[in-house]
């Protein structure tokens, strides 16, 4: 009779016991891409450590912990549809997140598809990939054309052209520079330098742009060759006006090369990490904390990336249903750390695209959209 | 349109200088052994690290830093000669493969060690900048050249007034006749990897504060430096300078007309053409035993 | 002794549907698709001595031949398939006349050369192959009879299939009489031209025939992934391709698949500490060509004799 008591007693207390739920990664931890890869992988695991220290999340009336099961695909679409495979039919996932490459996403997409399992992005900027009819690709952030979106408008109002670029030759520089292109019109184009990943000398590039009195140019590349092209560019006592990505909008990158050279410097950001919206500067002040370091624009993309994953399953309630998290995915409305997140017909988010730019101390300010304009300090 | 000529010019010859220092090493082994070392690159890049390790760590004195790096890589290198090259010798095919083998293995290593990252090398003696008409360039870029200039004397003087100049001569020309005569072609084999590797590390101690050291760094311009050489004639050291000066300034000039995308296929296109009319390369000799 | 070995490996592969997991015929279906530009690279570099270091650009001419016929030409998948080995075939006969007419070292810079500009122009003619982020949308096969090849089950026994016709081929040209000249030129080329024979002729042939080989297994490889990206075809994926030959056994029937089996296989195993792997895996390579330079195939056929 006691034992039946405490049998009882105890059932509610094994009911509620702690479940995980095991959500698949994508991304580049080795290879040349590996540093980048390491934003994005610092943003899930942040967002894996709130949601744990929670206690989990609540479906179905158990709580379940989240378990990141990390591929690492390496810049090789084989790889990435490999991964894919693996996660889905391997360790059975949910959902799978991230990516760094369009043309690796695009393998892994179709696969998404054949076993429904949602895949959402958080860094890939082809806006091919939304465009193939998946219902189960999903992408967080901007993709090319919303980035160049914004800073086209933005360049035309300044008067800033022709614009002349100095760009990685890979999806992220070229799409950049056709995007512009599309956008201002090819008349407003003026030299296009492109370069290899791993190339480190802009001479010609610089002597060109020097020679054709480019009114500005845009830098489209990573922190690394983005502060040698600058450095270059200075050196040669070019005053042009500097545009460039989201990877230059960060102290990290200031303390690559040093405020003088940098002021006046224009650049696109998803996240400012300084700017004095709350939601940014929660999320920066934590990022601090655990990391050490600025928070980048990946880590942000990537940390609403797991976070609405959770969201959306609680909305569908299911672990492990993965047309029904996908319908809850299309109909989800989430408050992130980049901004309002809902996705279109095609799966496409609309963040927030911010202008920021370099001020002479070394902080930074928001120039665009006209309603989030702050002085130097908070961008 | 002059000026920009002019000034592309002197790019390509700033740009070239940094092929020309790989070319030198690994022609210089070619000439001696007959084996094209593809690991030139990373061991070139493996000189940066090292010597960015000892500048930043162990002595603040850059000269000693580079000096040290020398050694350290002139070790490696005869190690590497020793362990994987002599085995191989006379096998082309097992060379390459093994050669590919070590740069995985370096190159990963270094990422494995240091971490994908590049490094910043900041040497404040030589950061300065020197004007030259509109161009300026930083002092680090002229002590390049310099240096350049003065290995490529040197190595003059060494192969053609030295008696064991002479001797790695004749060993290059013809390794049998040599051996016949009484020249130590070992040794002279092992003495000359751990020269032209020190001279990989030379490269990669100076390249490394003009811009950045990082794992990639040695990659493009091997295989630059290496169309340089073919360009040049393969065991040819005045061939393998002249050779990496004309692609850098082939690739700068380009720019002018071409979309730069293509930059590289440039040089590559130009080397495949000169050597269709001049298959030698232009500087390049007949080495009895090879076709 | 042999032939059995082979009927029991045929009949496990024709098995492997109903037995095994998705993801291991994923990575079969990979095994197979690397394995069919590497009988390609083994024709011309096992057995004739061609080292050419840019034989996947030749992959990427049939595979981006056949993207733009599928998807822009709205071609069927067999059409596709036999234009893009052909146009494969004749790139390497043109493009292999220009490179032969350089030896050893030169012959592997000149390679390495035009699979570089290949590449570029993969990356960056952005109007027809779309550029570097890849072109998507590649169709699996139109089903065939009952066939729909859009399962992962169905794809494979194609991708079986058509490795065993590269095989076949392989095997065909190795016993033939042009087999025994490619190995006679490889072992001693001045003495087969004093007997009369044409070398540029034959070298050319097998450049072309290796390069149609690619070709075939490109166009094959984007159909899988459904996505042509130029990272598929650049000069890292050219030296994997020659390791996988030389890892395999170069000039040898079975080396390939060997090759491909270590190259694809082993590293879904060991997908821990990725660097670390890579500079195992190099030093490995030095070993094997320091110890076993006839590779995998060299190995098992020294445990074999025992």
């Amino acid at each position: 009779m006691r034992t039946l008591v405490a049998l009882v007693l105890l059932f509610p207390a094994v009911v509620l016991s702690q479940n995980k739920v095991a959500i698949g990664i994508v991304t580049s931890l080795s290879g040349p891409m590996a540093a980048p890869g390491k934003f994005q992988m610092n943003g899930f695991r942040l967002a894996e450590e709130e949601i744990n220290g929670a206690g989990g999340f609540a479906v179905g009336g158990r709580k379940h912990t989240v378990e990141l099961k990390v591929q690492d695909t390496r810049a090789n679409p084989a790889e990435g549809a490999s991964a894919m495979q693996r996660l889905a039919t391997v360790d059975k996932v949910p959902l799978v997140l991230g990516e760094l490459h369009s043309g690796v996403a695009a393998a892994e997409a179709p696969i998404a598809q054949d076993y429904a399992v949602p895949l959402i992005l958080t860094i890939p900027t082809g806006p091919g990939l939304t465009e193939q009819g998946n219902r189960f690709l999903f992408r967080v952030n901007a993709n090319n054309d919303q980035l160049t979106a914004a800073l086209a408008e933005f360049v035309a109002k300044q008067g800033w052209t022709p614009l002349s670029f100095i760009a990685w030759n890979n999806d992220a520089g070229r799409g950049g520079v056709n995007g512009m292109k599309r956008l201002l019109g090819e008349t407003k184009i003026g030299y296009t330098g492109y370069f290899n990943v791993g190339e480190v000398d802009f001479s010609s590039h610089v002597s060109n742009i020097r020679a054709q009195n480019a009114r500005a140019v845009m830098l489209l590349m990573d922190e690394e060759p983005g502060s040698l092209a600058i450095k270059q560019l200075r050196d040669a006592g070019l005053k042009t006006q500097l545009i460039g990505t989201l990877a230059m909008g960060s102290d990290r990158f200031l303390a690559r090369l040093d405020a003088a050279r940098l002021e006046g410097m224009v650049q696109y950001n998803a996240f400012p990490p300084n700017a004095s919206v709350p939601r940014i500067k929660a999320f920066s002040d934590r990022y601090r904390k655990k990391y050490g370091e600025e928070a980048h624009g990946f880590a942000a993309q990537s940390y609403d990336g797991l976070m609405l994953a959770v969201a959306a399953m609680q909305k569908a309630g299911t672990t492990t249903d993965g047309a029904k998290i996908r319908d809850a995915l299309a109909a989800l409305e989430h408050d992130g750390v980049i901004g309002r997140i809902r996705f279109d017909a095609k799966g496409q988010a609309s963040p927030p695209v911010y202008v920021t730019q370099w001020c002479a101390n070394g902080s930074r300010r928001v120039l665009y959209p006209e309603s989030l304009k702050a002085d130097c300090g908070a961008g | 349109m002059l000026t920009s000529i002019l000034e592309q010019t002197v790019n390509g010859l700033m740009a070239g200088s940094v092929y020309v220092l790989i070319a030198l090493g690994m022609v210089l082994i070619y000439g001696v052994m007959h084996v094209l070392n593809f690991a030139h690159g990373v061991l070139f890049m493996l000189g940066g690290y090292v010597c960015h390790f000892i500048f930043t760590r162990v002595t603040g004195s850059y000269l000693l830093a580079i000096v040290l790096s020398m050694a350290v890589l002139a070790a490696i290198g005869i190690a590497l000669e020793r362990g994987v090259f002599r085995p191989l010798q006379g096998n082309l095919r097992n060379q390459v493969i093994a050669s590919l083998g070590l740069i995985l293995a370096i190159e990963h290593l270094v990422i494995a060690v240091w971490g994908p990252n590049a490094l910043q090398f900041k040497v404040p003696a030589t950061s300065a900048l020197v004007p030259l008409g509109e161009l300026r360039f930083p002092v680090q870029h002229l002590l390049v050249i310099a240096v350049t200039l003065t290995v490529v004397a040197a190595l003059f003087i060494f192969l053609r007034r030295s008696k064991f100049g002479t001797a790695v001569r004749a060993a290059s020309q013809d390794r049998q006749s040599a051996m016949v005569v009484g020249i130590p072609v070992e040794r002279i084999d092992w003495i000359t990897f751990a020269l032209g590797t020190a001279l990989a590390a030379l490269g990669g101690a100076l390249i490394g504060p003009l811009f950045l050291v990082f794992p990639q760094m040695g990659d493009a311009p091997m295989v630059k430096g290496l169309a340089g050489i073919l360009l040049g004639g393969m065991g040819s050291v005045p061939g393998a300078v002249i050779g990496g000066l004309l692609i850098g300034v082939v690739e700068s000039l380009s720019t002018l007309v071409l979309p730069t995308d293509y930059r590289d296929s440039v040089a590559f296109f130009i080397m495949v053409a000169i050597l269709l009319v001049r298959p030698r390369g232009l500087f390049g000799v007949r080495v009895r035993g090879e076709d | 002794m042999r032939i059995a070995a082979l009927i029991l490996l045929v009949a496990a592969l024709g098995a492997a549907p109903t037995v095994s997991p998705p993801y291991l015929l994923h990575v079969l279906v990979l095994c197979c698709l690397v394995s069919i530009p590497a009988v390609g690279l083994n024709l011309m570099l096992g057995y004739t001595g061609l080292v050419s270091l840019g034989h996947m650009a030749f992959a990427g001419i049939g595979a981006y031949t056949a993207a733009v016929l599928m998807v822009d030409a709205k071609l069927g998948f067999w059409a596709a398939l036999a234009l893009g080995t052909l146009a494969a075939g004749a790139a390497g006969g043109a493009i292999g006349a220009v490179c032969l007419r350089f030896r050893s070292h030169f012959f592997m810079i000149v390679t390495l050369a035009f699979g570089l500009m290949l590449f570029s122009v993969m990356n960056n003619w952005d109007d027809v192959t779309r550029g570097a982020a890849g072109f998507p949308g590649i169709p699996r096969p139109v089903p065939l009879g009952g066939f729909a090849f859009g399962r992962l089950e169905n794809f494979y026994y194609l991708a079986l299939g058509c490795a065993a016709l590269a095989f076949a081929v392989q095997w065909l040209v190795v016993r033939s009489e042009f087999g025994r000249i490619l190995v006679a030129l490889r072992q001693d080329e001045r003495l087969a031209q004093a007997r009369g024979i044409n070398a540029m002729r034959y070298k050319t042939a097998v450049f072309a025939l290796g390069s149609a080989i690619a070709g075939f297994g490109g166009v094959l490889q984007v159909s899988f992934l459904r996505v042509a990206a130029p990272a598929t075809f650049s000069l890292g994926e050219s030296i994997n391709a020659v390791l996988v030959v030389i890892v395999g056994g170069a000039g040898s029937l079975a080396g390939p698949a060997l090759g491909a089996l270590v190259f694809v296989g082993l590293p879904e195993y060991l997908r821990v500490a990725s660097e670390w792997r890579l500079v195992v895996f190099g030093v490995v390579l030095v070993l094997l060509m320091l110890f076993a330079p006839r590779g995998l195939a060299g190995l098992l056929e020294r445990v074999w004799r025992r």
